[in-house]
Protein backbone atom coordinates (compact mmCIF):
# COMPACT_ATOMS: atom_id res chain seq x y z
CA UNK A 1 0.00 0.00 0.00
CA UNK A 2 1.23 3.36 -0.73
CA UNK A 3 1.14 6.03 2.12
CA UNK A 4 1.80 9.58 2.67
CA UNK A 5 2.98 11.71 5.75
CA UNK A 6 2.04 15.50 5.73
CA UNK A 7 4.87 16.48 7.79
CA UNK A 8 3.80 20.02 10.23
CA UNK A 9 6.66 22.27 8.40
CA UNK A 10 5.06 21.66 5.14
CA UNK A 11 6.74 18.79 2.55
CA UNK A 12 5.76 15.00 3.38
CA UNK A 13 7.24 11.90 2.78
CA UNK A 14 5.57 8.81 0.97
CA UNK A 15 6.56 4.81 0.69
CA UNK A 16 5.06 1.88 -0.37
CA UNK A 17 4.48 -0.12 2.66
CA UNK A 18 3.93 -4.09 3.00
CA UNK A 19 0.95 -5.21 4.30
CA UNK A 20 1.01 -6.56 8.01
CA UNK A 21 3.22 -3.82 9.04
CA UNK A 22 1.88 -1.26 11.68
CA UNK A 23 2.18 2.54 10.11
CA UNK A 24 4.43 3.10 13.27
CA UNK A 25 7.35 0.65 12.16
CA UNK A 26 6.41 1.97 8.45
CA UNK A 27 7.63 5.86 9.85
CA UNK A 28 10.45 4.79 11.42
CA UNK A 29 11.54 2.47 8.54
CA UNK A 30 10.87 5.35 6.50
CA UNK A 31 12.67 8.17 9.42
CA UNK A 32 9.01 10.09 9.32
CA UNK A 33 10.02 13.05 12.12
CA UNK A 34 8.69 12.95 15.34
CA UNK A 35 6.89 9.30 15.20
CA UNK A 36 9.51 7.44 17.54
CA UNK A 37 7.36 4.03 18.40
CA UNK A 38 9.74 3.96 21.64
CA UNK A 39 7.68 1.09 22.63
CA UNK A 40 8.01 -1.18 19.42
CA UNK A 41 4.32 -1.06 19.57
CA UNK A 42 3.60 -1.93 23.00
CA UNK A 43 1.14 0.49 23.71
CA UNK A 44 3.52 1.61 26.33
CA UNK A 45 4.52 4.96 24.96
CA UNK A 46 2.69 6.87 23.15
CA UNK A 47 5.15 8.13 20.82
CA UNK A 48 3.35 7.36 17.49
CA UNK A 49 0.78 9.52 17.39
CA UNK A 50 -0.70 10.84 14.23
CA UNK A 51 -3.58 12.67 13.00
CA UNK A 52 -5.78 10.15 10.33
CA UNK A 53 -6.58 12.46 6.88
CA UNK A 54 -10.15 13.28 7.39
CA UNK A 55 -11.49 11.20 4.03
CA UNK A 56 -9.50 7.96 5.50
CA UNK A 57 -11.39 8.32 9.41
CA UNK A 58 -13.94 5.61 8.66
CA UNK A 59 -12.02 3.22 6.98
CA UNK A 60 -9.39 3.19 9.45
CA UNK A 61 -11.48 3.28 12.77
CA UNK A 62 -10.83 4.47 16.14
CA UNK A 63 -8.59 3.47 18.61
CA UNK A 64 -9.34 0.63 21.09
CA UNK A 65 -9.59 0.54 24.86
CA UNK A 66 -5.98 1.03 26.13
CA UNK A 67 -5.14 3.10 23.34
CA UNK A 68 -8.04 5.84 23.98
CA UNK A 69 -6.41 6.23 27.76
CA UNK A 70 -2.50 6.64 25.73
CA UNK A 71 -3.78 8.99 23.55
CA UNK A 72 -4.62 11.41 26.89
CA UNK A 73 -0.62 10.85 27.14
CA UNK A 74 0.32 12.21 23.40
CA UNK A 75 2.89 15.11 22.54
CA UNK A 76 1.02 17.80 20.60
CA UNK A 77 -3.03 18.23 20.56
CA UNK A 78 -5.28 15.24 20.60
CA UNK A 79 -8.13 15.54 18.23
CA UNK A 80 -10.77 13.39 17.01
CA UNK A 81 -8.42 12.59 14.24
CA UNK A 82 -5.96 11.16 16.71
CA UNK A 83 -4.40 7.46 16.96
CA UNK A 84 -1.37 5.66 17.73
CA UNK A 85 0.02 4.67 14.12
CA UNK A 86 0.98 0.86 15.93
CA UNK A 87 -2.32 0.21 16.08
CA UNK A 88 -3.06 0.75 12.05
CA UNK A 89 -1.99 -2.00 10.36
CA UNK A 90 -0.86 -1.73 6.46
CA UNK A 91 -3.36 -3.52 4.21
CA UNK A 92 -4.22 -3.13 0.01
CA UNK A 93 -7.82 -1.34 2.04
CA UNK A 94 -5.28 1.19 2.79
CA UNK A 95 -3.70 2.37 -0.15
CA UNK A 96 -3.79 5.80 -0.81
CA UNK A 97 -3.70 6.71 2.85
CA UNK A 98 -2.61 9.80 4.56
CA UNK A 99 -1.23 10.50 7.50
CA UNK A 100 -0.81 14.13 9.41
CA UNK A 101 2.22 14.26 11.74
CA UNK A 102 1.31 16.38 15.06
CA UNK A 103 3.15 19.28 15.57
CA UNK A 104 5.59 18.76 19.00
CA UNK B 1 38.07 8.66 13.63
CA UNK B 2 37.32 6.93 16.76
CA UNK B 3 38.10 9.15 20.05
CA UNK B 4 37.75 6.64 22.84
CA UNK B 5 39.79 2.93 22.81
CA UNK B 6 38.44 0.25 24.92
CA UNK B 7 40.88 -1.54 26.74
CA UNK B 8 39.56 -5.21 27.78
CA UNK B 9 41.28 -8.19 26.10
CA UNK B 10 38.10 -8.83 23.98
CA UNK B 11 37.39 -12.07 26.19
CA UNK B 12 36.55 -10.20 29.54
CA UNK B 13 34.24 -12.01 31.81
CA UNK B 14 30.65 -10.39 31.45
CA UNK B 15 29.27 -12.36 35.09
CA UNK B 16 32.30 -10.18 36.98
CA UNK B 17 31.32 -6.72 38.89
CA UNK B 18 35.55 -6.23 38.90
CA UNK B 19 35.33 -6.16 34.72
CA UNK B 20 33.14 -2.80 34.72
CA UNK B 21 34.99 -0.94 37.71
CA UNK B 22 37.24 -0.24 34.27
CA UNK B 23 34.21 0.62 31.80
CA UNK B 24 32.49 -1.81 29.92
CA UNK B 25 34.25 -4.32 28.18
CA UNK B 26 33.41 -2.71 24.65
CA UNK B 27 36.25 -4.86 22.49
CA UNK B 28 34.23 -8.16 24.12
CA UNK B 29 31.00 -6.73 22.89
CA UNK B 30 32.39 -5.99 19.15
CA UNK B 31 33.85 -9.80 19.34
CA UNK B 32 30.49 -10.85 20.40
CA UNK B 33 28.87 -9.11 17.89
CA UNK B 34 30.87 -9.89 14.97
CA UNK B 35 31.58 -13.62 15.68
CA UNK B 36 28.81 -14.91 18.62
CA UNK B 37 26.21 -12.99 18.75
CA UNK B 38 24.20 -15.26 20.90
CA UNK B 39 26.46 -16.30 23.14
CA UNK B 40 26.46 -18.98 25.71
CA UNK B 41 27.84 -17.08 28.63
CA UNK B 42 28.99 -19.60 31.72
CA UNK B 43 28.11 -17.85 35.24
CA UNK B 44 29.90 -19.35 38.31
CA UNK B 45 26.96 -17.65 40.74
CA UNK B 46 24.14 -19.22 39.18
CA UNK B 47 21.80 -20.06 36.10
CA UNK B 48 24.06 -20.07 32.63
CA UNK B 49 22.58 -17.33 30.12
CA UNK B 50 22.60 -16.51 26.60
CA UNK B 51 24.37 -13.15 25.95
CA UNK B 52 22.32 -11.23 23.08
CA UNK B 53 24.55 -8.56 22.15
CA UNK B 54 23.21 -6.79 18.30
CA UNK B 55 20.96 -3.88 18.70
CA UNK B 56 18.70 -5.68 15.73
CA UNK B 57 18.01 -9.25 17.83
CA UNK B 58 17.30 -7.12 21.07
CA UNK B 59 15.00 -5.38 19.04
CA UNK B 60 13.23 -8.19 17.80
CA UNK B 61 13.70 -10.00 21.48
CA UNK B 62 12.21 -6.85 23.35
CA UNK B 63 8.96 -6.42 22.05
CA UNK B 64 8.36 -10.85 21.91
CA UNK B 65 6.98 -10.49 25.49
CA UNK B 66 4.81 -13.82 24.48
CA UNK B 67 8.20 -15.74 24.47
CA UNK B 68 10.81 -13.44 26.98
CA UNK B 69 9.15 -12.47 30.21
CA UNK B 70 10.41 -10.44 32.81
CA UNK B 71 8.12 -12.33 35.60
CA UNK B 72 11.08 -14.32 36.40
CA UNK B 73 13.31 -11.38 37.48
CA UNK B 74 15.32 -9.01 34.99
CA UNK B 75 19.00 -8.97 36.45
CA UNK B 76 21.37 -11.84 35.87
CA UNK B 77 21.27 -12.77 39.94
CA UNK B 78 18.48 -15.71 40.41
CA UNK B 79 15.70 -14.95 42.55
CA UNK B 80 13.89 -18.08 43.96
CA UNK B 81 10.00 -18.01 43.52
CA UNK B 82 9.43 -16.75 46.90
CA UNK B 83 12.37 -14.07 46.69
CA UNK B 84 10.60 -12.92 43.49
CA UNK B 85 7.34 -12.68 44.54
CA UNK B 86 9.01 -10.81 47.82
CA UNK B 87 10.66 -8.23 45.79
CA UNK B 88 8.85 -7.64 42.57
CA UNK B 89 7.62 -4.08 41.15
CA UNK B 90 5.38 -3.79 37.88
CA UNK B 91 9.27 -4.57 35.79
CA UNK B 92 9.00 -7.81 36.81
CA UNK B 93 5.28 -8.36 35.36
CA UNK B 94 4.62 -8.94 31.75
CA UNK B 95 1.23 -7.29 29.68
CA UNK B 96 -1.54 -7.04 30.32
CA UNK B 97 -0.72 -7.27 34.25
CA UNK B 98 2.32 -4.89 33.38
CA UNK B 99 0.27 -2.67 31.44
CA UNK B 100 -2.82 -2.02 34.07
CA UNK B 101 0.37 -0.70 37.04
CA UNK B 102 1.60 1.43 34.43
CA UNK B 103 -1.36 3.15 33.22
CA UNK B 104 -1.89 4.46 36.46
CA UNK B 105 1.55 6.59 36.40
CA UNK B 106 1.93 6.91 32.58
CA UNK B 107 0.38 9.92 32.97
CA UNK B 108 2.31 11.49 35.39
CA UNK B 109 5.59 10.79 33.32
CA UNK B 110 4.45 12.11 30.07
CA UNK B 111 5.88 14.42 27.65
CA UNK B 112 3.61 17.10 28.40
CA UNK B 113 3.40 17.15 32.30
CA UNK B 114 7.21 16.63 32.58
CA UNK B 115 7.97 19.94 29.84
CA UNK B 116 6.13 21.73 32.93
CA UNK B 117 9.27 21.36 35.13
CA UNK B 118 11.38 22.89 32.58
CA UNK B 119 12.25 26.12 34.99
CA UNK B 120 12.09 24.03 37.76
CA UNK B 121 15.20 21.78 36.44
CA UNK B 122 16.90 25.53 35.28
CA UNK B 123 16.37 27.04 38.86
CA UNK B 124 17.56 24.26 40.23
CA UNK B 125 20.87 23.62 37.94
CA UNK B 126 21.35 27.52 38.62
CA UNK B 127 21.97 26.75 42.13
CA UNK B 128 24.03 23.20 41.68
CA UNK B 129 26.18 25.02 38.83
CA UNK B 130 26.85 27.99 40.85
CA UNK B 131 28.17 25.90 43.82
CA UNK B 132 30.42 23.67 42.18
CA UNK B 133 31.88 26.12 39.26
CA UNK B 134 33.06 28.11 41.76
CA UNK B 135 35.41 25.39 42.94
CA UNK B 136 37.54 25.01 40.14
CA UNK B 137 38.48 21.72 40.62
CA UNK B 138 35.88 19.26 42.16
CA UNK B 139 34.01 15.94 41.49
CA UNK B 140 31.71 16.36 38.87
CA UNK B 141 29.66 12.99 39.39
CA UNK B 142 29.46 13.88 43.08
CA UNK B 143 28.67 18.05 42.84
CA UNK B 144 26.89 18.18 39.61
CA UNK B 145 25.42 14.60 38.50
CA UNK B 146 24.19 13.22 41.73
CA UNK B 147 22.76 16.17 42.46
CA UNK B 148 19.70 17.35 39.91
CA UNK B 149 18.46 14.04 39.89
CA UNK B 150 18.13 13.81 43.67
CA UNK B 151 16.87 17.41 43.63
CA UNK B 152 13.94 16.74 40.94
CA UNK B 153 12.87 13.24 42.66
CA UNK B 154 11.84 15.38 45.72
CA UNK B 155 9.65 17.44 43.57
CA UNK B 156 8.21 14.74 41.54
CA UNK B 157 7.26 12.83 44.79
CA UNK B 158 6.92 15.48 46.88
CA UNK B 159 9.93 14.86 49.33
CA UNK B 160 11.05 17.21 52.44
CA UNK B 161 14.50 18.52 50.94
CA UNK B 162 16.45 17.42 54.31
CA UNK B 163 14.98 14.13 53.56
CA UNK B 164 16.98 13.92 49.95
CA UNK B 165 20.54 12.88 50.65
CA UNK B 166 19.56 10.29 53.28
CA UNK B 167 17.01 8.61 50.82
CA UNK B 168 19.56 9.08 47.47
CA UNK B 169 22.62 7.23 49.80
CA UNK B 170 20.33 4.50 50.30
CA UNK B 171 18.75 4.56 46.64
CA UNK B 172 22.69 3.96 46.16
CA UNK B 173 23.06 1.00 48.35
CA UNK B 174 20.12 -0.22 46.85
CA UNK B 175 20.70 -0.50 43.10
CA UNK B 176 24.59 -0.23 43.11
CA UNK B 177 24.53 -3.32 45.65
CA UNK B 178 28.16 -4.52 44.49
CA UNK B 179 30.06 -1.33 45.02
CA UNK B 180 31.59 -1.46 48.26
CA UNK B 181 31.88 2.46 48.05
CA UNK B 182 27.94 2.46 48.13
CA UNK B 183 27.16 0.03 50.66
CA UNK B 184 28.04 -2.49 53.50
CA UNK B 185 26.23 -5.18 52.08
CA UNK B 186 28.16 -6.15 49.14
CA UNK B 187 26.04 -8.63 47.07
CA UNK B 188 28.43 -11.07 45.73
CA UNK B 189 30.92 -10.50 48.68
CA UNK B 190 28.88 -11.81 51.63
CA UNK B 191 25.72 -13.23 52.85
CA UNK B 192 22.87 -11.39 52.70
CA UNK B 193 21.02 -14.11 53.32
CA UNK B 194 18.78 -12.28 55.88
CA UNK B 195 17.45 -9.37 53.34
CA UNK B 196 16.41 -11.94 50.90
CA UNK B 197 13.13 -10.83 50.77
CA UNK B 198 13.87 -7.06 50.93
CA UNK B 199 14.14 -4.75 47.48
CA UNK B 200 17.24 -5.81 46.31
CA UNK B 201 18.43 -7.86 48.54
CA UNK B 202 19.32 -4.93 50.31
CA UNK B 203 18.91 -3.27 54.60
CA UNK B 204 18.73 -0.18 52.68
CA UNK B 205 15.22 -1.51 51.44
CA UNK B 206 14.24 -2.20 54.89
CA UNK B 207 14.96 1.71 55.85
CA UNK B 208 13.46 2.51 52.33
CA UNK B 209 9.66 0.68 53.04
CA UNK B 210 9.87 2.62 56.90
CA UNK B 211 10.02 5.63 55.46
CA UNK B 212 7.47 5.71 52.58
CA UNK B 213 5.39 4.20 55.31
CA UNK B 214 5.38 7.69 57.38
CA UNK B 215 5.67 9.54 54.34
CA UNK B 216 2.24 7.78 53.34
CA UNK B 217 1.09 7.90 56.94
CA UNK B 218 1.58 11.97 56.64
CA UNK B 219 0.38 12.47 53.57
CA UNK B 220 -3.08 10.84 54.32
CA UNK B 221 -3.37 13.03 57.64
CA UNK B 222 -2.85 16.13 55.80
CA UNK B 223 -5.33 15.14 52.98
CA UNK B 224 -2.10 15.49 50.25
CA UNK B 225 -3.07 13.94 47.33
CA UNK B 226 -0.27 15.02 44.81
CA UNK B 227 2.37 12.33 43.16
CA UNK B 228 3.17 9.84 41.46
CA UNK B 229 3.01 8.07 45.38
CA UNK B 230 -0.79 8.85 45.11
CA UNK B 231 -1.91 7.77 41.77
CA UNK B 232 0.03 4.29 42.36
CA UNK B 233 -2.18 3.50 45.16
CA UNK B 234 -5.45 4.12 43.14
CA UNK B 235 -7.35 1.28 41.86
CA UNK B 236 -6.38 -0.82 38.45
CA UNK B 237 -8.89 -0.84 35.64
CA UNK B 238 -10.22 -4.02 37.21
CA UNK B 239 -10.67 -2.44 40.24
CA UNK B 240 -7.45 -4.42 42.09
CA UNK B 241 -5.02 -2.35 44.51
CA UNK B 242 -1.59 -2.41 44.98
CA UNK B 243 -0.52 -4.38 48.27
CA UNK B 244 2.24 -3.31 50.52
CA UNK B 245 4.45 -5.03 49.54
CA UNK B 246 4.34 -4.04 45.93
CA UNK B 247 4.03 -0.07 47.05
CA UNK B 248 7.46 -0.51 49.15
CA UNK B 249 9.32 -2.22 46.24
CA UNK B 250 7.56 0.54 43.64
CA UNK B 251 9.27 3.34 46.11
CA UNK B 252 12.24 1.98 46.42
CA UNK B 253 12.39 1.45 42.44
CA UNK B 254 11.52 4.81 42.16
CA UNK B 255 14.50 6.48 44.78
CA UNK B 256 16.89 4.26 43.20
CA UNK B 257 16.01 4.25 39.22
CA UNK B 258 14.96 7.76 39.34
CA UNK B 259 18.51 8.64 40.79
CA UNK B 260 21.52 7.17 39.48
CA UNK B 261 20.18 6.63 35.57
CA UNK B 262 20.16 10.50 34.93
CA UNK B 263 23.16 11.22 37.23
CA UNK B 264 25.38 8.71 35.79
CA UNK B 265 24.21 9.93 32.16
CA UNK B 266 24.89 13.28 33.52
CA UNK B 267 28.83 12.13 34.22
CA UNK B 268 29.02 10.50 30.84
CA UNK B 269 27.98 13.41 29.29
CA UNK B 270 30.68 15.58 31.23
CA UNK B 271 33.37 12.94 30.59
CA UNK B 272 32.29 13.27 27.21
CA UNK B 273 33.09 17.43 27.02
CA UNK B 274 36.23 16.36 28.39
CA UNK B 275 37.67 14.09 25.94
CA UNK B 276 35.96 15.69 22.51
CA UNK B 277 37.01 19.44 23.34
CA UNK B 278 34.53 20.83 20.72
CA UNK B 279 31.57 19.44 22.18
CA UNK B 280 31.78 22.43 24.18
CA UNK B 281 31.87 25.16 21.36
CA UNK B 282 29.08 23.36 19.43
CA UNK B 283 26.70 23.19 22.77
CA UNK B 284 27.19 26.94 23.25
CA UNK B 285 26.37 27.45 19.87
CA UNK B 286 23.37 26.33 20.55
CA UNK B 287 19.88 25.96 18.16
CA UNK B 288 19.02 22.44 16.79
CA UNK B 289 21.33 20.87 18.65
CA UNK B 290 19.31 20.62 21.72
CA UNK B 291 17.16 18.11 19.68
CA UNK B 292 19.44 15.68 19.31
CA UNK B 293 22.05 15.79 22.19
CA UNK B 294 20.17 14.55 25.12
CA UNK B 295 20.04 11.42 23.36
CA UNK B 296 23.65 10.87 22.28
CA UNK B 297 24.54 11.84 25.48
CA UNK B 298 22.27 9.04 27.15
CA UNK B 299 23.38 6.42 24.39
CA UNK B 300 26.87 7.19 25.64
CA UNK B 301 26.55 6.47 29.26
CA UNK B 302 24.10 3.23 28.71
CA UNK B 303 23.65 3.14 32.64
CA UNK B 304 21.54 0.24 32.20
CA UNK B 305 24.04 -1.89 30.85
CA UNK B 306 21.70 -4.75 30.36
CA UNK B 307 18.12 -6.57 31.20
CA UNK B 308 17.16 -9.87 31.64
CA UNK B 309 14.53 -11.85 30.58
CA UNK B 310 13.60 -15.98 30.45
CA UNK B 311 12.06 -17.65 27.71
CA UNK B 312 8.91 -19.21 28.28
CA UNK B 313 8.74 -21.34 24.85
CA UNK B 314 11.74 -22.38 22.51
CA UNK B 315 13.31 -19.80 20.34
CA UNK B 316 15.25 -20.10 17.14
CA UNK B 317 18.49 -17.38 16.50
CA UNK B 318 21.56 -17.29 14.47
CA UNK B 319 21.47 -21.39 14.35
CA UNK B 320 21.07 -22.12 18.12
CA UNK B 321 17.89 -22.71 19.96
CA UNK B 322 17.12 -21.03 23.17
CA UNK B 323 15.14 -23.48 25.38
CA UNK B 324 12.16 -22.74 27.43
CA UNK B 325 13.52 -21.95 31.00
CA UNK B 326 16.80 -20.29 29.71
CA UNK B 327 17.63 -16.96 30.96
CA UNK B 328 18.56 -14.31 28.10
CA UNK B 329 20.44 -11.02 28.54
CA UNK B 330 19.80 -7.89 26.55
CA UNK B 331 23.14 -5.97 26.74
CA UNK B 332 22.07 -2.83 25.86
CA UNK B 333 25.30 -1.24 26.71
CA UNK B 334 26.36 -3.52 23.12
CA UNK B 335 23.40 -2.51 21.31
CA UNK B 336 24.55 0.78 21.76
CA UNK B 337 28.02 0.78 19.92
CA UNK B 338 26.52 -1.60 17.57
CA UNK B 339 28.09 -0.36 14.03
CA UNK B 340 25.59 -1.76 11.95
CA UNK B 341 23.40 0.82 13.41
CA UNK B 342 26.01 3.52 14.59
CA UNK B 343 28.40 5.40 12.38
CA UNK B 344 31.29 5.79 14.06
CA UNK B 345 29.63 4.33 17.37
CA UNK B 346 32.80 5.22 19.56
CA UNK B 347 32.53 8.99 18.97
CA UNK B 348 30.10 11.70 20.58
CA UNK B 349 28.32 13.15 17.82
CA UNK B 350 25.69 15.55 19.32
CA UNK B 351 24.06 15.85 15.78
CA UNK B 352 23.63 12.17 15.60
CA UNK B 353 20.27 11.24 14.22
CA UNK B 354 18.53 9.16 13.70
CA UNK B 355 19.97 7.83 17.03
CA UNK B 356 18.20 4.38 17.67
CA UNK B 357 19.81 4.00 20.61
CA UNK B 358 18.51 1.00 23.86
CA UNK B 359 19.23 3.23 26.70
CA UNK B 360 16.36 3.50 27.75
CA UNK B 361 15.06 -0.23 26.64
CA UNK B 362 13.12 0.98 24.02
CA UNK B 363 11.76 -1.66 21.88
CA UNK B 364 9.16 -3.32 24.35
CA UNK B 365 6.65 -2.39 26.85
CA UNK B 366 9.20 -1.78 29.59
CA UNK B 367 10.52 1.33 28.08
CA UNK B 368 11.56 3.64 30.76
CA UNK B 369 8.65 5.32 32.37
CA UNK B 370 11.09 8.34 32.91
CA UNK B 371 12.30 9.41 30.00
CA UNK B 372 10.86 12.38 29.30
CA UNK B 373 12.43 13.76 32.48
CA UNK B 374 15.68 11.95 32.30
CA UNK B 375 16.22 13.79 28.34
CA UNK B 376 15.02 17.10 29.97
CA UNK B 377 17.41 17.10 32.95
CA UNK B 378 20.18 16.49 30.90
CA UNK B 379 19.15 19.06 27.85
CA UNK B 380 18.35 21.27 30.41
CA UNK B 381 21.79 20.98 32.69
CA UNK B 382 23.88 20.65 29.83
CA UNK B 383 22.62 24.34 28.21
CA UNK B 384 23.30 25.83 31.29
CA UNK B 385 26.70 24.14 31.53
CA UNK B 386 27.90 25.01 28.38
CA UNK B 387 26.80 28.56 28.89
CA UNK B 388 29.40 28.98 31.97
CA UNK B 389 32.11 27.37 30.82
CA UNK B 390 34.99 28.58 29.04
CA UNK B 391 37.43 25.02 28.94
CA UNK B 392 36.90 22.08 31.54
CA UNK B 393 39.43 19.17 31.27
CA UNK B 394 40.01 16.02 33.58
CA UNK B 395 41.95 16.59 37.17
CA UNK B 396 42.97 13.27 37.26
CA UNK B 397 41.47 9.87 36.45
CA UNK B 398 37.81 8.75 36.58
CA UNK B 399 36.71 5.67 38.44
CA UNK B 400 33.38 3.50 37.50
CA UNK B 401 31.56 1.61 39.96
CA UNK B 402 31.97 -1.83 40.84
CA UNK B 403 28.69 -3.19 39.38
CA UNK B 404 27.24 -5.13 36.01
CA UNK B 405 24.13 -3.98 35.84
CA UNK B 406 24.35 -0.01 36.25
CA UNK B 407 27.21 1.25 34.17
CA UNK B 408 28.90 4.79 35.47
CA UNK B 409 31.06 7.12 36.64
CA UNK B 410 31.44 7.26 40.22
CA UNK B 411 34.11 9.90 40.37
CA UNK B 412 34.99 12.52 37.51
CA UNK B 413 37.48 14.68 38.85
CA UNK B 414 37.55 18.02 36.17
CA UNK B 415 38.72 21.08 36.47
CA UNK B 416 36.48 23.98 35.09
CA UNK B 417 37.31 27.78 33.52
CA UNK B 418 34.56 29.97 34.03
CA UNK B 419 33.56 31.80 30.60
Amino acid sequence: MHVTWKLPGGGAIEADVDPGLTLMEAAVANDVPDVIGECGGCLSCATCHVYVDEGWRDKVGGPGETEEVMLDMVAGERTAASRLSCQIEASEALDGLVLIVPEV
Amino acid sequence: MTIWTPTDDGYADLTSHDTFERGAPHNTFARLRREDPLHWTEYAGGQDFWSVTRQADIAAMNKNTAVFSSARGIRMEDQSYEEYLARRTFQETDPPEHSQTRMLLMRAFSRTVMAQYEEDIRALCDEILDVALAKGTFDATKDIARQLPMRMLGRVLGLPEADLPWLVEKGDALIANTDPDFTSHVLDKMDTDEFRMMPFNSPAGAELYGYAKELMAAKETSGDTEGVLHLIRQPAKDGSVISETEFRNFFCLLVAAGNDTTRYSIAAGIQAMCHQPELLGQMQQGGDIWETAPDEVIRWATPALYFRRTALADYEMHGKTIRAGDKVLYWFSSANRDEAVFDDPFRVDLFRTPNRHMSFGQGGPHVCLGMWLARLEVRVLFQELAKRLKSIEPAGPHKFLRSNFVGGIKELPVTVIPA
